[in-house]
């Protein structure tokens, strides 16, 4: 085999039984939780960083690109060997190294998952704020890598707010420190340039995590609204009134239907949406602004509201907001999941103008939001087998994300650019603007090596057609 | 013209000409003139903070901001606002104050200190540190760069990650890789009603002590300070104490009564020998918390060198006792639940000053933490580097200037090792 002698060198470096090389293995790690798939050359499993770094190096000297990798539940192509190549995946490194709840850190190697880390640090009456939808599988890793939001980032921040330092591997196999265990660290905030850089620049193979207090109380609201645009505008109105609740969570009537199906939250068959409001801090904060948010909620008319208490009632409102898109695949074969942020005041322009946009197109798309911040998930559902159907599902993607863009908002609210809207970078961004990004790759001496082919455009302007083919697979495993 | 141009020195460094930009636009075709000339530019926001950085390599051209002072864009229904970067943080917060918020940036002398510098500098004041730092309330940014181009990134809303993060580049990046243009930021509701309750301690170690109980406890500080009596009596303040904590919080009627009554009683379970409250809008309470973070910068407290220690929490208690037996009359403010400890020292000669900041270094180092000297005489510059070791990420660090100033245009030198 062409590549025997790297694979013979990566297994002196990792061990013989922690570099997958078999196309039989490697299929496994040909995609993620996004549209896109390519086959690595092998998946190396380091356990240390200084085999991190030992891999590196290897692949260097052979010229091959670099994937680091953690749980694979990113939804934009960041953990695909998008160019081939070795991924480095760091699923054996899962040590929580140390919690210090004196000063609200905890050291963990990037493997960990990350509610694992909050279930671990809960003794201390602490958490690691960042809660992506995949939280039961993500990575630390992966979420800084991703800088991950969740539900609750409304109130809490996303993970860029929460990480420290991280000690990382460069592109020459070199370890070095960004940022620290202290709040500030002398010069620029490499740290804060890594999170968020979707594995391109470095590799982490140790995250210091900031803790935060567990709220003392938890109070869950769940507003039914006839019409998409009462809740809408209750969103708006709920962040204008000087509350800022931990989450702000939408779904609208084909979300309701499929999530209905699924998991039978009680909601009626004619909802048009449903909004999920979290309230939580001190318990007499709680308490006043709970009712203020439900004052908010009555005054555009609901159908009904229901509140909970305490945690098993909690878990009932948020089941069915969980299980919607997993749901969607009773409504069609195959669904698109679209993630771009607005200005939480354009929330009722947007939602009507995606109901046109798939009415135009004839395809139905259900909505599921981070409304608080202006998140959408707008997901198109379509059915591959259908001649056009592809074609014209990733066409509204497109327009969508303008759309977004138009109105004053983004390509990606949490989900990255990865190999999936790199093509989209130029609706934001100058050619200045990406040159002046692309630059960090020069500062970082990567030459390329680290996750090539990712968030900038390839240079072509249309999308290439095996992707139009891998969204047919989107969805089976997505968390939103 | 000459005065005027005097009063742009930096470390005794006088440029021949000031440039002042009114607009976006304006900025940029004088820094790209600027960059065919090869001028050396100093940024310049309200010079508040000048005194901080190595000595510039060159200064021909100070590049005075005050003239980009315009609020953008506020809209306060989704709590974000685009400002322009020379427009002071009084300005700002007054503007935002109007409508019920804030953006959680401070700094001191707020109605001189510019958005801009604020950034550039990119240290957290005491103030409503709970919601975080100044990297963390950037949500997009507009930057002119050494070769005149404006670039931008991140956008106008709380959630996003489209493409690199390049803000915190330049958040603590001193405007040495491009110069802060205009910025979006998220802002947060001002809470109902603010007080602050300012106590007394015999020692250091009972009021350090205070403090982490405090952080520790129920209540949910919006800041949280702690300073010793030279401190107090530079600041005019009555009373004695040997250390004090001044903790300030905010809520509904409710939830503030509450955390008041607990962070009472945890400051007096640890030895309070009083407890005064102060309640929003007093002037009193307005006039402490300017006070506490003007220090070392206005007039009356201008120290001769200071360092800005970072640490963990738990070792500012430590770091404060190391420092008992260096000699020399000093001030120390701190900032425990942040990590902070300001150290400031008066009058010394330089050699004892010398002495001073390379024993403060050691100690915070030593404990897992640094120091940055935010204040220190041009001579002694010359032997130290006042940002202190950047270590293993520094050569990363000299890779960015190279790859956004190649020209060295940009504050050259004043960074840390040199860049």
């Amino acid at each position: 085999m062409a590549h025997e002698g790297l694979f013979q060198e990566l297994k002196v470096v990792v061990g013989e039984e922690y570099v997958v090389h078999a196309p039989e293995d490697l299929v496994v790690f040909e995609y993620d939780g996004s549209v896109d798939k390519a086959l690595p050359l092998a998946v190396v499993l380091p356990a240390t960083t200084e085999q991190v770094s030992g891999v590196v190096k290897i692949a260097r000297s052979h010229g091959v690109p670099i994937v680091p990798r953690g749980a694979g539940t990113g939804l934009s192509g960041g953990a695909i060997a998008a160019k081939g190549g070795i991924v480095v995946a760091l699923t054996r490194m899962t040590r929580i190294l140390e919690i210090d709840p004196v000063n609200r850190l905890a050291v963990v190697e990037p493997g960990v998952v990350n509610l694992e880390l909050s279930m671990a640090t809960a003794k201390y009456g602490l958490f690691f704020a960042p809660d992506p939808s995949s939280q039961k599988a993500c990575t630390i890793g992966g979420n800084v890598a991703e800088n991950s939001g969740g539900p609750h980032c409304l109130a809490y921040g996303v993970t860029t707010n929460h990480v420290l330092g991280m000690e990382v591997v460069l592109a020459d196999g070199s370890v070095a420190w960004v940022g620290g265990r202290t709040r500030e660290t002398p010069g620029y905030d490499l740290r804060g340039i890594l999170i968020g850089s979707e594995g391109t620049l470095a590799i982490t193979t140790k995250a210091v995590v900031r803790l935060v207090k567990l709220p003392e109380a938890v109070k869950t609201l769940l507003a039914i609204y006839p019409r998409l645009n009462d809740a809408s505008a209750a969103v708006s109105d709920i962040i204008a009134s000087g509350i800022v609740p931990a989450a702000i969570e939408m779904m609208d009537d084909l979300a309701i239907q499929a999530a209905e199906a699924a998991v039978h939250a009680g909601y009626p068959a004619d909802a048009g949406a449903v909004l999920l409001v979290e309230v939580d801090g001190l318990k007499e904060s709680v308490e006043v602004e709970s009712a203020l948010v439900e004052e908010v909620c009555r005054r555009h008319n609901p159908m009904e509201i229901r509140t909970a208490e305490d945690a098993a009632q909690r878990e009932r409102l948020w089941a069915g907001r969980k299980g919607a898109l997993g749901a969607l695949g009773r409504l069609a074969p195959n669904y698109y999941l679209i993630d771009g942020t607005i200005p939480r005041t354009k929330l009722v322009e947007v939602m009507a103008r995606i109901k046109e946009i798939s009415a135009e197109a004839g395809l139905p798309i259900a909505n599921v939001l981070h409304a608080g911040d202006g998140n959408l998930h707008p997901c198109i559902l379509f059915d591959e087998r259908k001649p056009g159907d592809t074609e014209r599902t990733l066409e509204i993607g497109g327009r969508i994300l303008k759309l977004c863009v138009d109105v004053g908002g983004v390509l990606t609210g949490e989900h990255g650019i990865g190999v999936e809207k790199q093509e989209y970078m130029p609706f934001m961004f100058t050619e200045d603007d990406m040159a002046s990004m692309a630059r960090l790759k020069l500062a970082f001496a990567t030459d390329d090596a680290f996750n090539p082919g990712k968030v900038f455009p390839k240079g072509a302007s249309c999308v290439d057609i095996s992707q139009m083919k891998a969204v047919a697979r989107a969805g089976a495993g997505a968390f939103v | 013209m000459t005065t005027q141009i005097s009063a742009y020195t930096v470390d005794g460094k006088t440029p021949h000409t000031v440039l002042r930009p009114s607009t976006t636009e304006d900025l940029r075709s004088m820094m790209a003139a600027a960059s065919a000339d090869k001028l050396a530019v100093v940024p310049w926001g309200g010079g508040t903070k000048m005194a901080l950085g190595n000595p510039p390599e060159r200064y021909d051209a100070a590049l005075d901001l005050q003239g980009l002072g315009r609020i953008v864009s506020h809209n306060p229904a989704d709590l974000t606002a685009t400002v322009e970067a020379g427009i002071t943080i009084a300005a700002l917060q007054d503007a935002l104050t109007k409508r019920g918020q804030f953006v959680a940036l401070g700094a001191p002398l707020a109605d001189r200190a510019t958005v801009g510098g604020t950034l550039a500098v990119g240290t957290a004041g005491p103030l409503k540190w709970q919601y975080g730092s100044p990297r963390d309330v950037v949500i997009g940014m507009t930057v002119v760069q050494a070769d005149g181009k404006a670039t931008k990134s991140g956008g106008q809303v709380v959630k996003n990650v489209s493409g690199y993060d390049m803000a915190r580049l330049h958040v603590g990046g001193l405007g040495t890789l491009g110069v802060i243009a205009q910025v979006s930021f998220k802002l947060t509701p001002l809470p109902a009603r603010e007080a602050t309750l300012l106590s007394g301690f015999a020692s250091m170690p009972q009021a350090m002590a205070a403090a982490l109980a405090v952080f520790h406890g129920g209540a949910v500080p919006l800041a949280l300070t702690t300073f010793d009596d030279d401190a107090a009596r530079r600041m005019a303040m009555p009373g004695s104490d040997a250390w004090r904590v001044a903790v300030e919080m905010g809520g509904r009627p409710l939830s503030l009564e509450r955390q008041v009554k607990e962070c009472e009683a945890a400051l007096r379970a640890h030895g309070a020998a009083r407890v005064d409250r102060l309640d929003a809008p007093d002037p009193k309470m307005s006039g402490l918390w300017r006070k506490l973070t003007d220090f070392g910068w206005d007039q009356p407290t201008r120290p001769t060198v200071s360092a800005r220690v970072s640490l963990v929490p738990s070792k500012s208690s430590e770091f404060l006792e190391a420092l008992e037996h260096v000699p020399g009359e000093r001030a120390v403010v701190s900032h425990p639940a942040h990590g902070t400890v300001l150290v400031h020292w008066y009058g010394t000669a330089d050699d004892a000053a010398a002495k001073a900041l390379s024993t403060t270094r050691e100690v915070a180092v030593r404990l897992g933490g640094s120091a940055v000297f935010e204040r220190c005489p041009v001579a002694l510059k010359a032997s130290l580097d006042v940002w202190g070791d950047a270590r293993d990420s520094l050569a990363v660090m000299r890779r960015m200037k190279e790859q956004y100033d190649p020209g060295r245009l940009l504050n050259p030198g004043r960074f840390v090792g040199g860049i």
